[in-house]
């Protein structure tokens, strides 16, 4: 005899329709957990990032090479000029978000390797997008640099 | 198997034990400061051994330097012992108020020598070398005021040929003798009087006492002297500021035109590096592969102006052909160029002036101005220069210039440059020039080629006509090969450039062009040469006009 | 009446050191092996512990103590790490100071830090070792499946503890840790851009925003991590170690081949065995559950009491490691970089050395190398319990089919597969360098990585047909991942230099 025979007790026990309140009171704690779970999610997003103004003006060099970009200092951003106008590269490593350095061929990005031609496109390692472009705008001979919206690759903006 | 574990549990025990041992006399027993604290006498008696510190948070500054410096902790100055022991020299700042590393670098938050040093791996400002100390006074000391390096020579050289030094003590030199017989007042040290300020109306003052012949020093070292010769005395003590060597310093870079393509706190040009927190560099960052002798900032920065390209690849920056003692002061300068945000309560004098009230940190008289921004690209008597791989910069003292430019053409060139060459528009930038400084440096420029203006002229701006449509053809024949097919500029200047054309007026241009310029390439083309028979005024006239031609079509 | 009760309460008095410790200690002075199993089986702490452990699991050679010396490395990180913070402030501004002030200024704050760190070095290599041996003594069979899982997750909390804890001083590999970091839970944008979906559907933005708390790394970030460094990862440690621990005694301790007491022969004299075979202890509450005890009705135990037998030998790991800790504290600091600089990164940015494998594999593919193939081969490890179902050669080294020699040839295999596709990427580039323009798909799906991973799977699945046996396969696959794991380390910790380059040592490195 074994013992689930001896003892009624130790056979499982259907889950009878009788049990409904049970079953409904489980699952309104489980929603109700979720929910809350839900709305904790929202927590770690503030409605205002603390994050300073990220436009900034420049003053360029008199005389640029159309390959060599100007550095503002204090930004992570490339200021080219070229005889179409003004462009302004950033240089946040798309891949991981180291900052690159210029080189002779463009910039390099001293984390995982990447190489970048000066327009910003990819030309080797891991980056899986081209440098974004930011929006340049001439006022009165400086150029005002927003690193908060970016515009296609190739808009330059005549000085 | 248990008594191999009790064994292994013995032993494992008693390793720890001596390891924690070893690790209690590392830090008890061996450390430097430690030794030396034992080795030395405070208040009369044997030093307590404890670690000490500056600490002012508002410098953001915990400096525990007076650790082994013993004598500059708080209230220990009569601290002896070993040699690092002694108190600091007399300076105007008290490091109990200012702390150490504001003005010395280093890691003050270290208690061993090569770290709080800073020469470790990983810290980015070793301590100021020793013969550059006074560098630490530009954390705080942003903008102190100087001349070029002529006005202050000058200066020092007449303050000594006055016979200054008999009584007054400048940079620790001089005062010996006591006016007024033995026991008198001495005249006071000087070293500082451009910091601390001093009578304006010294002068009178001594003329007074000398006319008295209160003693016989008196009449032995003072005299009347000119306005000029008292301006110059002023300009001197006003660069005594306690930094001897350092002004010197800054007064060269003031002379040797860096700010031309150099920004420093904002002003100058933008062709080179902002210079502004140069002296903040991180030695660990250089490359010092080709930079002889130790690893500091100093050397590289040396090695730099010797040769430039040699360190920083595709550097832009001429070779400037500097003497050793002058490399030794512009390194000096760099080093001192170490600006720090610091609460406004430390703002110095200096700083305020320039940055709250826009007064500028270097004299605007023609000279320093033309020191200032003009020299390395201009040379320094307006000779104009030539450094390999750049196009040669225009003699702006050549007489023959300056005979035929109006103070009109020079000070709208100064304002708006010339686009797509190196000239910046100095009236116009962020960091440029004033107007006022525009038109002192225009009459200054004028003195240096020593000639006069151009009659103003009733005539129009332009007049010059080519009916027959010559020009283009003369210009080929005689003007492309320097300056260029289309005017692009070559060995000679870009002619085709807005700025030129529409400030020159076409007198201007025929003037240059039948005189020529005297010590350049440019002939004077009304005179035959070997090779080309000389030109009429018709011809000038064409050629002007067809230079005149390029201004629609802009490029 | 009151001087009964003041006699009485004197009487209590002098008993009280009696008293006080028989209700501590329940069975009296541990004297005898009852009072010390009633010792062990009435405290809590000692009880995380069975009261007898079989004499299969005192063998050196069972365990080498390495699970013990992961929980001993843990505690030392925890104590320290608890003093460690009085003195850190994690803010961008004070961080890097209180650190200073902790090497230089805090008496025994460098050796507590030094040991914090060591310590934390040591338990990532215990935790692999232990992990090792798990593996390859088949361990993780029925019914310890579980277990394998939680010591998986376990593995995962220990080097999350590792990549916040050594990003908090706020020096430069600090903060470009946490940039890569939280770049690398950004990177599933790698695919929803491709995809260019990312404007509806961001996990990658989310992530990162998870982590930062802003959208730069700066003081947000930097709390953040020291609130996962210093609360959330270790309660989720000391919970799965939990869970982890008791496992153990539920399955039925350490496992141990059918025929250990063959193996072991007969007791030692003097002590004395268990037998179960008609147990007269009774679980009252365990006799509503389903199935038998564990320990019960397995014929005269094999078993010897765990105080002293086991504990001394813990006790040995313990100090052990404790003295290894020590000693390399002594040795060498821990390092402090310059304090950070947001606009230069590091040339080149290294992560510490069990970090350098992953790094290896990001400068891939960020997406892959950061999430797809760690996330694969967590998958791939957490499946071989399920997958391999087989009982032969449990609880020996290398049992099972293929056995030692199939381990041995599954390194040679590992190590030569990782060599050659990184010889081959390092020697002639890969899709990018040929196709400039090929679509990031392409290179996310197809990249040295994701070969070397595809390499093992496949040899794992030949070795489970070579040998007929769904143990070999496993131990392919294992052998594989410690080979590619070693390989990429060392490739990443020795032979990258300046922008990733390869370079054949640090001394060719060009000076900056």
């Amino acid at each position: 005899m074994s013992a689930e025979e001896r003892s009624p007790r130790l056979a499982p026990e259907p889950v009878g329709r009788r049990d409904f309140l049970g079953m409904a009171a489980l699952w309104a704690a489980g929603t109700a957990l979720f929910a809350a779970g839900l709305g904790i999610l929202r927590l770690p997003k503030a409605a205002v990032l603390s994050s300073p103004s990220r436009k900034f003006a420049v003053d360029l060099p008199g005389s640029m090479d159309p390959g060599t970009p100007y550095l503002p200092a204090g930004r992570t951003v490339a200021v080219f000029r070229d005889h179409e106008g003004v462009f302004a590269v950033s240089r946040v490593c798309t891949h991981l978000g180291c900052i690159v350095n210029p080189s002779p061929t463009g910039f390099d990005c001293p984390c995982h390797g990447s190489r970048f031609a000066p327009d910003g496109s990819v030309i080797k390692g891991p980056a899986p997008r081209q440098l974004p472009w930011f929006k340049v705008q001439v006022r009165g001979g400086r150029v005002v640099v927003d690193e908060g919206e970016t515009v296609p690759a190739g808009t330059k903006v005549p000085l | 198997m248990t008594t191999r574990n009790k064994v292994l549990l013995l032993l494992s025990s008693l390793v720890t034990l001596a390891l924690l041992g070893v690790a209690l006399a590392q830090e008890h027993v061996f450390s430097e400061w430690r030794r030396i604290q034992r080795a030395s006498r405070s208040g009369g008696q044997r030093a307590a051994v404890r670690l000490r510190q500056v600490y002012l948070p508002s410098l953001k500054v915990a400096d525990r330097c007076v650790s082994c410096h013993l004598a500059m902790a708080p209230g220990e100055q009569d601290a002896t012992g070993p040699a690092v022991v002694r108190s600091h020299p007399p300076v105007g700042h008290d490091p109990q108020a200012f702390g150490c590393t504001p003005c010395h670098g280093g890691q003050g938050r270290a208690t061993e020598k090569e770290a709080a040093h800073g020469n470790v791996e990983f810290w980015p400002l070793p301590m100021i070398p020793k013969k550059y100390a006074y560098a630490g006074c530009g954390t705080c000391h942003t903008h102190l005021p100087v001349t070029n390096l002529a006005r202050l020579e000058k200066g020092r050289r007449l303050f000594e040929a006055k016979d200054c030094l008999a009584c007054h003590r400048v940079d620790g030199r001089g005062g010996t003798m006591r006016p007024g017989g033995a026991g008198g007042m001495e005249g006071p040290d000087l070293s500082r009087a451009g910091a601390r300020g001093f009578a304006l109306d010294w002068y009178e003052n001594h003329l007074a006492a000398w006319k008295e012949r209160k003693s016989q020093a008196w009449a032995a070292s003072f005299g009347p002297l000119t306005e000029q010769e008292r301006e110059s005395l002023s300009t001197y003590l006003r660069s005594r500021v306690g930094a001897p060597g350092l002004m010197e310093a800054k007064a060269l870079f003031h002379s040797l035109g860096c700010r031309g393509c150099h920004k420093v706190e904002g002003v100058g040009g933008d062709d080179g590096p902002d210079l502004t927190k140069e002296g903040l560099k991180d030695p660990g960052r250089l490359d010092f592969t080709h930079v002889p002798g130790g690893k500091g900032l100093d050397r590289w920065l040396a090695e730099h102006f010797r040769a430039p390209g040699k360190l920083v690849p595709g550097s832009q920056m001429p070779v400037l052909g500097l003497s050793e003692p002058q490399i030794d002061m512009l390194v000096y300068y760099l080093l001192s160029l170490r600006r720090t945000e610091v609460p406004d309560a430390f703002w110095p004098k200096d700083r305020i002036r320039v940055e709250r009230f826009g007064e500028r940190e270097f004299a605007t008289d023609g000279p320093t101005l033309y020191g200032t921004f003009c020299a390395a690209c201009h040379g320094s008597q307006g000779q104009g220069m030539r450094y390999p791989g750049m196009p040669a910069f225009p003699a702006i003292a050549n007489p023959d210039f300056l005979a035929v430019a109006s103070d009109d053409f020079l000070a709208t060139t100064l304002r708006k440059g010339r686009p797509g060459r190196r000239m910046p528009a100095w009236g116009e930038k962020e960091g440029g020039l004033r107007p006022g400084e525009i038109a002192t440096l225009v009459s200054y420029i004028r003195d240096l080629g020593g000639v006069p203006a151009p009659p103003p002229s009733l005539e129009p701006r332009r007049w010059a006509k080519d009916p027959e449509g010559l020009g283009g053809r003369l210009y080929g024949a005689y003007c492309s090969g320097c300056h260029g097919p289309q005017g692009e500029g070559g060995e000679g200047p870009m002619l085709r450039n807005p700025v030129l054309l529409e400030s020159a007026t076409d007198r201007y241009l025929f003037e240059t062009v039948s005189r020529g310029r005297r010590g350049t390439a440019m002939e004077a083309f009304t005179r035959p040469s070997a090779v080309r028979p000389a030109l009429s005024p018709k011809e000038v006239e064409a050629l002007v006009a067809h230079l005149r031609s390029w201004e629609e079509r802009k490029p | 009446m009151t001087r009964g009760g003041l006699q009485a309460l004197w009487a209590n008095l002098r008993s009280l050191p009696a008293t006080f410790r028989d209700s501590f200690a329940r069975g009296g002075a541990p004297v005898s092996d009852r009072s010390r199993s009633t010792f062990v089986f009435g405290n809590v702490f000692l009880h995380f512990q069975s009261v007898r452990v079989h004499r299969w699991s005192l063998r050196w050679s069972t365990t080498w103590g390495l699970g013990v010396a992961c929980t001993s490395a843990f505690l030392l990180t925890l104590i320290t790490g608890v003093l460690l913070m009085f003195y850190y402030k994690p803010h961008p501004e004070a961080a890097y100071a209180s650190i200073q002030d902790i090497h230089f200024v805090v008496p025994t704050g460098r050796f507590i830090r030094n040991i914090h760190r060591w310590a934390a070095n040591v338990m990532v290599v215990a935790v692999i070792l232990h992990m090792a041996r798990v593996f390859y003594t088949g361990s993780y069979r029925r019914p310890r499946e579980f277990n394998w899982v939680v010591g998986l997750l376990l593995l995962v909390v220990t080097l999350g503890l590792s990549f916040t804890g050594y990003l908090l001083p706020w020096d430069q590999l600090g903060f470009w840790a946490i940039t890569i970091g939280a770049n690398i839970a950004q990177s599933p944008r790698e695919v929803t851009d491709a995809l260019g979906i990312t404007s509806h559907f961001d996990p990658g933005g989310f992530q990162r925003l998870l982590l930062l708390g802003s959208d730069t790394v700066g003081e947000e970030a930097l709390i953040r991590f020291y609130l996962l460094h210093v609360m959330i990862l270790p309660l989720l440690l000391g919970a799965l170690a939990a869970v982890h621990f008791w496992r153990i005694r539920k399955d039925g301790g350490l496992a141990r081949p059918k025929d250990a007491d063959e193996r072991l022969g007969p007791l030692p004299e003097g002590t004395l065995p268990v037998f179960t075979q008609e147990p007269r202890k009774t679980y009252h509450l365990a006799c509503l559950v389903r199935g038998k005890s564990a320990a019960v009705g397995r014929g005269p135990e094999n078993t010897l009491p765990s105080l002293p037998h086991l504990f001394y030998g813990e006790a040995a790991v313990f100090m052990a490691t404790v003295a290894l800790c020590l000693a390399l504290s002594i040795l060498w600091n821990a390092p402090l970089k310059e304090p950070a600089n947001p606009l230069v990164p590091e040339n080149p940015a290294k992560a510490p050395w069990y970090f350098l494998g992953l790094q290896e594999l990001v400068s891939f593919s960020a997406f892959m190398g950061g999430l797809g193939i760690p996330l694969l081969t967590l998958l791939g490890l957490g499946l071989i319990p399920y997958l391999d179902r087989e009982e032969e050669g449990t609880g020996l080294w290398f049992g099972g089919p293929g056995g030692g020699r199939l381990a041995l040839l599954s390194a040679g295999f590992g190590l030569a597969a990782s060599l050659g596709v990184e010889a081959f990427a390092i020697r002639f580039g890969w899709l990018r360098e040929w196709f400039p323009h090929i679509p990031q798909l392409v290179v996310t799906a197809l990249n040295p990585g994701t070969v070397i991973t595809a390499l093992y799977a496949v040899h794992s699945l030949w070795a489970a047909r070579r040998y007929g046996s769904t143990r070999a396969g496993a131990t392919a696959l294992f052998t594989c991942f410690l080979a590619g794991f070693v390989i990429l380390t060392v490739i990443g910790t020795y032979f990258r230099g300046p922008n990733w380059t390869f370079y054949w040592s640090p001394a060719l490195w060009p000076k900056h």
